[in-house]
């Protein structure tokens, strides 16, 4: 029997295994805000988050599975197909086995992280350094530093936004209706807008950027009013009428932005070297270029639904408890700033850990002076971390090759 | 679990200080009792009060060093961290006083309170419980105010804050006329010094109370 099928298999297996983990771990660390301030049960947080998950992988999560694939390793340049497939199983079980230990000792490490480093180690084992793309590497380590900054930024600014608009203000309520629009309404329109211009839904429709803008505007628009209304008829039978409220209700919809967003970036992560498998099996070469096929997107959202449903649930309602100071309005300036990050990222092909795109969100409100008490040396610990993942995962995955190659 | 999402979010210093002003209360309180006895003829259970007043005020000793100790480098807070160090100074200055008032009453346990000097000592006690109860109350609502930013809960919490400097200014009333007694009346010179320096001590209470009040408005301050 050909070494091929039995790596494939045991390809989904660990693809399966990293998205559970995905599912099971870094989910909380942005449902959890809306758990905590009360915005969603935790039945519909994991409803919302399996389902989304699974939307945001296979529509928009294309492009960042490409980059991991081929903005790391250029599968055009490997020498032996053979080798290459082994060095992919290498570089899931290495990022898998990394993930785990970090689990297991409480790290704070980001599934990203692990399958990146896990990815360059494939390439030098698989082709040498020639075949690792150091530039698209760089970008990429870059955007870990960067995009935490850009979501700290958005948050700050949004919280600021919702405390000069509304909370000041004598009629808060009334202002935070009146407001309910735009702030829907910016959600809807980057999440329009990414639907619209990624492959494989972007493609399909093949939309300019200005018909995709103005597309995602009137989406805007119409979600923010229809959402405003529904929020009116809902809050009618409340009796206490505060700002808080309101955002309590438009917190339903960050939390369905965050998943999608999350699982748009993070299907990557498991499915990453499980296409490089894939599409060696496939094609038996390594010259030709095909795109992720959807079924493979589908298979990574799934996993990460179930790791969601049978461990993510706990684990929301752990950290929920947790952050209570996270009211809704707060809430609401992570869960979006985190989101747009995710989205932005994604859409430039970048997988970032969105684990820190929502520290950076927490960090925003923290340093408007939103929240009671926000430990910011945690950032310090965290980029530690980020600095191990890369040449532990690395390392690891050139080990588990060495071992492979006798067997296979 | 590796959520450093999760570990991003400490304890809340606000949380202590609030207990803190409990215990201020609570102190107070014993305080009270322990001046009544004091003041009535037939008072055996002033030993008690006292060792009450002492343990509430180890209690709230060991919040503020729980407070102090527990603020690590970089936190993020609604507020800056000295400036809630110096509100929980003051907050912690308010039992001591009331400490040293009660300590300084245990010094001569026989002697009573004269009874030209009653109406006014009551007065004065009162004049100081009255802050401190306030305390509370002023922190809760502030607590309010860093939740939702609404410029009507920080009105509400600044108007508690001159009714406290009111009542710091009514204290001060009663201690001037209770001073002003005792050299009218007293002929005894050693209850004189007694006397004078207990309406100080108990006027310092109201002072402190007063203080932390002003370190409550700085922390307002936009």
């Amino acid at each position: 029997m050909s070494p091929e099928l039995p790596v494939l298999i045991l390809g989904f297996i660990i693809g399966f295994y990293m998205a559970w983990n995905i599912g099971a771990n870094d989910v909380a660390n942005s449902m959890a805000s809306a758990v905590g301030a009360k915005a969603i049960t935790l039945r519909q947080a994991v409803l919302i988050a399996g389902i989304l998950n699974i939307v945001g992988a296979v529509f928009i999560g294309a492009h960042v599975t490409d980059t991991i694939r081929k903005g790391i390793v250029s599968p055009e340049f490997l020498n032996d197909p053979h080798l290459a497939l082994i060095g992919a199983l290498a570089a899931l079980l290495s990022a898998a086995l990394w993930v785990s230990f970090a689990t297991w000792k409480s790290l704070p490490v980001s599934t990203t992280h692990s399958i990146v480093g896990a990815m360059v180690g494939f390439g030098l084992m698989a082709g040498g350094f020639s075949v690792v793309n150091w530039g698209g590497l760089f970008a990429i380590v870059l955007s870990w530093a960067i995009f935490p900054l850009f979501s700290l930024a958005i948050s700050f600014f949004t919280f600021k936004l919702i405390v000069r608009l509304i909370l000041t203000r004598s009629e808060s309520f009334e202002r935070a209706v009146t407001f309910s629009p735009f702030f829907i309404g910016t959600a809807v329109f980057v999440c329009a807008l990414s639907f619209l211009l990624k492959p494989p839904f972007g493609n399909t429709i093949a939309m300019t950027t200005p018909a995709a803008l103005g597309l995602s505007l009137i989406f805007a628009v119409a979600f923010g009013f229809a959402g405003k209304h529904a929020i009116i008829k809902r809050m009618r039978s409340k009796s206490s009428q505060d700002a808080e409220g309101i955002f309590r209700h438009i917190q339903i919809g960050t939390s369905c932005y965050v998943a999608l967003a999350q699982g748009a970036n993070n299907v990557a992560n498991a499915i990453g070297p499980l296409a490089v498998i894939y599409f060696l099996f496939k094609t038996g070469t390594v010259g030709a270029t095909v795109p992720v096929p959807v079924f493979l997107l589908l298979f990574g959202g799934a996993g990460i639904a179930c790791g969601i449903v049978m461990g993510g649930a706990r684990v929301i309602k752990t950290v929920g408890e947790k952050i209570t100071t996270l009211t809704n309005t707060r809430g609401f300036a992570v869960d979006f700033s985190a989101a747009t990050t995710v989205l932005v990222a994604s859409k430039m092909g970048l997988p970032v850990s969105t684990t820190h795109a929502a520290i950076g969100g927490v960090m925003g409100v923290g340093l408007a002076g939103g929240l009671e008490a926000v430990n910011s040396r945690i950032v310090f610990q965290m980029m530690l971390y980020c600095v191990l993942t890369l040449p532990v995962a690395a390392l690891t995955c050139m080990a588990i090759y060495k071992i492979l190659a006798l067997f296979i | 679990m590796r959520i450093p999402f999760s570990s991003l979010f400490i304890t809340s210093p606000f949380e202590d200080l609030q207990e803190h002003a409990e215990k201020v209360k609570e102190c107070s309180w014993a305080f009270q009792q322990a001046m009544e006895c004091y003041a009535s003829s037939r008072c055996e259970t002033f030993e008690e009060h006292r060792q009450e007043v002492s343990r509430f005020e180890n209690e709230a000793d060991v919040i503020k060093r729980r407070i102090r100790g527990h603020l690590p480098k970089g936190v993020m807070m609604p507020v800056e961290k000295f400036q809630l160090f110096r509100y929980l100074k003051e907050q912690d200055s308010v039992l001591d006083s009331v400490k040293a008032a009660t300590n300084w009453l245990s010094f001569r346990p026989d002697a009573g309170i004269p009874q030209y000097a009653e109406k006014d000592f009551f007065l004065l006690i009162d004049a100081v419980i009255e802050p401190i109860e306030e305390l509370t109350v002023m922190l809760s609502e502030a607590r309010i105010y860093f939740k939702n930013f609404s410029e009507k809960q920080r009105r509400k919490v600044k108007e508690i804050i001159t009714n406290l400097r009111q009542m710091e200014h009514e204290a001060d009333k009663r201690e001037y006329s209770l001073i002003k007694n005792i050299f009218k009346y007293e002929k005894d010179p050693i209850s004189v010094m007694h006397l004078v320096r207990l309406a100080q001590t108990i006027g310092n209470i109201a002072d402190h109370a007063e203080n932390t009040a002003d370190m409550m408005r700085a922390m307002l301050a936009k």
